[in-house]
């Protein structure tokens, strides 16, 4: 009888012991001390962030990363993140930086540190087919529209213009399913939609006829408190929209220079 | 007789026929033949959906077939993550479910209340949703006494999955140790055994024959759900395959070769282990 | 009502836990429109499965060699295979195939909704257990009685419906119920093929709201809540038709 209580009362201290004290998130200095950046991107979003056949990580986001890696002089770590764990892995800690796709709102002002000026910008829009002949958003009332898990503008979609949001986890289910004619269309951000429509082989149905609305512009994300780092970075983005180094890596990976970043670049060019 | 002929021709198939009628009879029922080719169909839809898709590609494009075997590495690396994620999950989850089914029998109350309570729980609960629990509420690292210890995804996933097997293996612990006669327990008393030696020497060993085939078949069907682990990001074999069809422009001709191609690999792995399931169950059948 | 729904908008100010899905009236329809059909699919699922295992097991103890074979096939692909990557496959690959219908918006849509083809994935999937579920059952039903039928002159089915099916069900309900259960827990793989049962309500919810934690408990309460009414429902079940003798 003893010696049972005797092996509880270890088995609790370990549990107490066990009991997660999450580390505190790293400075600039910490990154240094560690010797690796360690930054979210997205792994499943061509061309901002997506796989090749050796598994690395490569796109417009990842070499963003890269710069700001050199720049600290530190070896890279890019982790694959999605819409919906991307701002809680920043948050935990676990990365240092995050460069997903995210669209720069108030409300997530709250939860991490966005950092000006924003690197990059796009609007919603929905691919559609032609034959649906959508004018407005107020068409998409009662249809299936297929769209992202996680997207800000899924609710809106919904909630604003009627429409039944089908959301999927991966663009390739939601390609799929918008040739199977499970839904009139696909709303995404207007860059990547663009980018997929210049396939013509394969979208030649297809067309982005609705007015952009939400033209928000993205912003890359540090941790809250963070703020040394965050004036790095904000030098570093200045630095790419002066020299054009966002629309370079557009042009690289096969996007059309988007407004946004042609205006910034003229901006910041002569600064 | 059985077995028996006199053209020659015959004798081959006649002692192959003799043999099974044997096993047969040992087994009571007719033994199911020749499942490999199951999987052999398996390769056959695959084959003929990646010449579909082949056949549609475009000009410019790479052929199917090309593109799959490019991707291989990657996604047999993920594979491997799966395979990880079972074999870690299975072996924590035994030793803590073991544990729980032998204190769900315990003469202690509340031992006996709290471990039906914890069973019942993650018995009830959906493994997709404990892995959602686990991924987002467990720290990424941990301090124990000083030192700290990363926990990546892959680790807080096993955890998750983890935790409904310790619940089916309490189960089938409880239900392997009360299939045991209550004769065996009370000649263990009568032979002045305490309840412990009794347990471990006497009962436990007789119920680790029972425990076998649902143990496996329990495996089986965790090696399926590690798959679930992709819903929450850890990378592997499902998560690399979204991302590999991302990577390739969202090709929709992509989306059936791709798929078949890991059913295939799963099908592969746990087949051979349905099939000693299968052989370990006649081999332990209890004689009653 | 609505001072009930409010008291936990001034909990969210408070505290900072946002159970969205009691103060916003959007996403309060949404979740108990997920409720629901998580339900919907459950019992949709239940049923058809059943039958198949019915259907399957009487299929193996058919003289034809070919029905054996193509079911015993059947239940090695869904065993071995997971149902997450069945359900993609049911899907999109499947869902391809099959011809398409004009709808009202003047465009092809497939003929089956997403709903339809998690139903028939998950189906099959448990299905294939409940074959060899039933068959465990029909062999625990002793050769005498089954002579004992054939003397009195019950061909094979007559025999099956009335005398063999009523004992090999009470025999093998236990194992019956415990995978029943499993798949009201699967029903949380639509997600992946966006049919908005509870699980992708929650994804939305927590995605718009970001109150991951609070949506993961209730998902959590909800799920136990559901799966317990069934356990204990089928434990009535199982006690009220218990043929004395057998069984623990």
């Amino acid at each position: 009888m003893f010696r049972k209580l005797l092996s509880l009362t270890i088995a609790a201290g370990f549990a107490a012991a066990l009991a997660a004290a999450p580390a505190q998130a790293d400075s600039i200095n910490d990154i240094k001390a560690r010797g690796t950046l360690i930054v979210g991107v997205k792994a499943d979003y061509k061309p901002y962030g997506f796989r090749d056949p050796s598994g690395a990580i490569i796109g417009i986001e990842p070499e963003l990363a890269q710069d700001v890696a050199d720049k600290l002089g530190v070896k890279l770590e890019l982790v694959p993140v999605v819409s919906s764990n991307r701002m809680q892995f920043l948050e935990q800690g676990k990365i240092d930086l995050m460069i997903a796709t995210m669209t720069d709102r108030p409300d997530r002002r709250k939860e991490v540190l966005i950092v000006d000026p924003n690197y990059y910008s796009s609007g919603t829009n929905v691919m559609s087919l032609k034959s649906a002949g959508l004018k407005k958003w107020e068409d998409l009332k009662g249809k299936p529209v297929c769209g992202i898990q996680g997207a800000f503008y899924n609710k809106k979609t919904q909630e604003e213009f009627g429409a039944e949001v089908v959301a999927f986890k991966g663009t390739a289910e939601v390609y799929t399913a918008l040739k199977q004619g499970l839904c009139v269309g696909f709303v995404y951000d207007d860059s990547a939609l663009i980018a997929q429509l210049q396939d013509v082989a394969q979208w030649g149905d297809y067309e982005m006829s609705l007015p952009t609305i939400d033209d928000e512009p993205w912003g890359l994300a540090v941790q809250l408190g963070e703020d040394k780092f965050a004036a790095l970075i904000s030098d570093m983005i200045v630095g790419w929209h002066k020299s054009g180094r966002i629309l370079e890596l557009e042009k690289k990976h096969g996007v059309a220079n988007t407004p946004f970043a042609i205006a910034m670049h003229e901006k910041y060019k002569n600064m | 007789m059985i077995g028996g002929t006199d053209l020659p021709v015959l004798l081959p198939a006649a002692q192959r026929l003799a043999e099974r009628v044997r096993r047969e009879r040992e087994v009571g029922a007719p033994i199911p033949r020749l499942q490999a080719r199951h999987g052999a169909w398996i390769a056959v839809i695959l084959v003929f959906s990646a010449g579909a898709a082949g056949a549609q590609a475009g000009a410019g494009q790479e052929s199917v077939l090309s593109i799959m075997l490019k991707w291989t590495p990657l996604l047999f690396q993920g594979f491997i993550f799966n395979l990880a994620i079972s074999f870690l999950a299975m072996a924590g989850g035994t030793v803590v479910g073991a544990l729980l089914g032998v204190w769900q029998i315990s003469l202690l109350p509340p031992v006996r209340a709290g471990s039906w309570l914890v069973t019942q729980f993650f018995r009830n609960a959906p493994w997709l949703v404990l892995l959602f629990f686990c991924m987002f509420l467990l720290p990424f690292q941990v301090r124990i006494f000083g030192v700290v210890i990363p926990l990546p995804d892959w680790i807080k996933a096993t955890f998750g999955l983890a935790l409904p097997v310790m619940a089916n293996v309490s189960e089938i612990v409880r239900g392997a140790i009360q299939s045991i006669p209550s004769g065996q327990w009370e000649s263990a008393e009568s032979l002045a055994f305490n309840r412990r030696q009794t347990l471990w020497q006497i009962i436990l060993p007789q119920c680790v024959k029972r425990m076998l085939p649902p143990w496996m078949n329990l495996y089986a069907i965790l090696t399926m759900a590690t798959v679930l682990a992709s819903v929450v990001g850890v990378s592997e074999v499902m998560t690399l395959t979204g991302q590999v069809l991302s990577a390739e422009g969202g090709r929709t001709d992509l989306l059936i070769p791709f798929y078949s191609y890991i059913l295939l690999w799963f099908f592969i792995y746990c087949y051979p282990i349905a099939r000693l399931t299968v052989r370990l169950e006649r081999h332990f059948a209890v004689k009653t | 009502m609505q001072d009930f729904f409010a008291w936990f908008q001034w909990l969210y100010d408070e505290t900072g836990i946002n159970l969205t899905y009691f103060y916003d009236s959007f996403d309060r329809a949404r979740m108990i429109d997920g409720f629901f059909t998580t339900i919907r699919l459950s019992l949709v699922c239940l049923f058809f499965s059943t039958i198949i295992g019915i259907v399957g097991a009487w299929l193996q103890g058919s003289r034809l060699v070919w029905a054996r074979r193509i079911v015993q096939g059947y239940i090695q692909f869904f065993r071995n295979t997971p149902p997450l990557v069945q359900m993609y496959f049911f899907f999109f690959a499947l869902g391809s195939l099959l011809p398409r219908v004009k709808n009202d918006f003047g465009y092809m849509e497939p003929m089956l909704s997403n709903f339809t083809w998690a139903a028939i994935s998950l189906s099959f999937f448990a299905g294939a257990f409940n074959v060899e579920i039933f068959r465990s059952g029909i062999e625990a039903v002793p050769e005498s009685t089954r002579e004992a039928a054939e003397a009195l002159g019950y061909n094979r089915l007559q025999s099956y419906m009335y005398v063999v099916l009523p004992l090999a069900f009470r025999v093998c309900l236990p194992a019956l119920n415990n995978n029943l259960v499993n798949l009201v827990k699967t029903t949380t793989l639509a997600y992946a093929i966006a049919v908005p049962e509870l699980l992708y309500v929650s994804n939305q919810i927590w995605s718009d709201s970001v109150n991951v934690p609070e949506m993961m408990v209730t998902l959590l309460i909800l799920y136990v809540a559901l799966v317990g009414l069934l356990v204990w429902g089928m434990h009535r079940w199982e006690r009220a038709i218990r043929v004395p003798g057998y069984g623990a």
